[in-house]
């Protein structure tokens, strides 16, 4: 089986600035990691390896530093790595990474399996995976809490909703994206991370992949941001409860109760 | 462990390098120095895991990549509960392989990146979440009389809660204790030397002149003072404890390390 897995680098902080005039993250300065999201999908397409032999290769669009995220991911066991990077790919909205992305998987060839974090914790759009299922015209099942079955032709796989779960079938290829359900990331061992340091990582180009230059990158991008604002706060209630450690702990039981939330 | 105290042999707080290091080479290299100096001074070298929650790499892996020698009476390894049952029993696999015998069992600090062991894991049945407790009971049953268990005990907490955690810690098998970083006496510390005086206790003494890295580890605010002086403090603290044995934590290697040599005398 051979399964890719598409991730991400992004700022390490949920508190990025918005650049006023480009209405695009401010990245300078901010330390970059590896997608939450995604170690989750690194993972899977380990376990899934692991388990039914094959290889998984960890693919990501983005500026040459990029690189350091797709070394974490050979230090947690994936096999090996490419980096989509070149001025061309700059300003690219999801509809464009995802063309991209897509064009990579059909040059790597003969891929089963293609799996994305449900989002990436910048954007927060969830849409660059079913944006590679649709460029490839495959099959795809968002929100995959479990890998229940996989044969050489099909998947089964549980989806996380609000309300509870669907049980969903489909035959590979397919992408699927993961959340945080489905297993607990691995940490990187030293021996892993030291061996991930001396390892090639190829960089494809748009002629690499044999890209339509009208389709990648700022010109290859339909989405137009027109404005940016902060949420409004949150307004929180807070009471403060004094007292003794008893008075309090019996002030705290009593307002839980008022609030019917024991 | 009581003969750490007899022998004045200190123990040396290391630090392991971070994952998201960006020159793991030098990194190591810097740590391999300090746990063979540690060794050479005939000082039990102490290994800390993931402290605070920041992701670092193993002791255990550590010291087999970088081939370190392992003297068993002078290396400590600091195991919490942040782990997966897999990477604990491998920890503890190597441990027992490369004869490494003093663990500090710690319930330690977690991130959103650091698995938690499940109590089904320890074969806990009748707690929500795995404490140093649950782990020392597990230790002591999987791998019997092979570790030396130590567990840390914390006088910033509430005194009551912490005593009668310590109580269930000792039941559960450890056999030494270290205390969270002093900066003059402490009358809980003194309260847990009255309960405790067949276990070998050990003070930990704070090195870093900024003491409000000690507020934060410790989860309380520690009064600033100007003119805090870690050297003298530890001189002090061997005067306040003269039956405790000393772990250093922060200590400089470069400014500090050749000052700590005749100081427990």
């Amino acid at each position: 089986m051979k399964i890719v897995v598409c991730i991400k680098q992004v700022p390490a902080t949920n508190d990025a600035k918005i650049d006023p005039e480009t209405k695009r993250i401010i990245r300078k300065g901010i330390k970059a990691i590896l997608n939450p999201f995604d170690t989750y999908a690194v993972e899977e397409g380990v376990q899934l390896r692991d388990k039914f032999g094959g290889e998984v290769i960890v693919l990501s669009m983005g500026p040459p530093k990029a690189e350091a995220s797709l070394r974490e991911a050979i230090s947690v066991g994936i096999d090996r790595a490419i980096l989509l990077s070149d001025r061309a790919f700059g300003g690219s909205d999801t509809w464009a990474t995802s063309y991209t992305l897509a064009k990579a998987i059909k040059k790597i060839g003969d891929v089963d399996l293609v799996i994305c974090g449900k989002q990436a914790i910048d954007g927060d759009t969830a849409q660059v995976g079913p944006g590679i299922a649709a460029h490839l015209d495959w099959l795809q099942a968002t929100y995959v809490m479990a890998v229940e079955e996989i044969s050489s032709s099909s998947i089964r796989v549980k989806r996380m909703h609000e309300d509870g779960y669907d049980i969903c079938e489909m035959s590979l290829p397919a992408v699927i994206t993961v959340v945080k359900d489905i297993n607990t990331p691995r940490v990187p061992s030293l021996k892993g991370r030291l061996a991930s340091n001396k390892c090639e990582i190829p960089v494809w180009k748009p002629d690499d992949i044999g890209a339509d230059i009208s389709k990648i990158g700022l010109d290859g991008s339909p989405t137009r941001v027109v404005k940016t604002q902060p949420p409004p706060p949150r307004h929180t209630n807070t009471k403060k409860i004094e007292g003794s450690s008893i008075e309090c702990a019996q002030s705290l039981l009593r307002e839980l109760r008022l609030r019917s939330v024991i | 462990m009581i003969n750490h105290i007899k022998n004045k042999i200190y123990h040396v707080e290391v630090l392991p390098p971070k994952q998201d290091s960006e020159k793991l080479e030098k990194d190591l290299e810097i740590f391999s120095n300090k746990y063979l100096r540690v060794m050479n001074s005939g000082y039990c070298v102490c290994i800390t895991d993931n402290t605070m929650g920041l992701l670092s790499f193993q002791g255990t892996e550590m010291i087999e990549e970088l081939d370190l020698p392992v003297i068993p009476n002078q290396v400590m390894i600091h195991l919490n509960t942040f782990h997966t049952k897999d990477n604990l029993d491998n920890i503890l696999d190597i441990c027992k392989l490369k004869g490494i015998r003093y663990l500090l069992i710690i319930t330690g600090d977690g991130s959103e990146r650091l698995p938690k062991l499940r109590p089904s894991d320890v074969g806990a049945t009748d707690v929500e979440s795995v404490t140093s407790v649950e782990l020392l009971k597990y230790i002591n049953r999987k791998y019997p009389d092979t570790f030396v268990l130590g567990v840390a005990f914390n006088p910033y907490e509430p005194e009551e809660h912490e005593l009668k955690k310590m109580e269930r810690k000792i039941k559960a098998g450890a056999t030494f204790i270290i205390t969270q970083p002093l900066i003059e006496r402490n009358e809980v510390v003194d309260r847990l030397l009255e309960k405790y005086p067949k276990i070998p206790i050990f003070v930990e003494a704070w090195m870093s002149k900024k003491l409000y890295l000690l507020s934060e580890a410790v989860g309380y605010e520690i009064p600033e003072n100007s003119e805090f002086d870690p050297i003298s403090t530890l001189k002090m603290l061997h005067k306040l404890y003269p039956g405790c044995g000393v772990y250093l934590s922060l200590l400089g290697f470069k400014t500090q390390y050749h000052l700590i040599k005749d100081t427990w005398v």
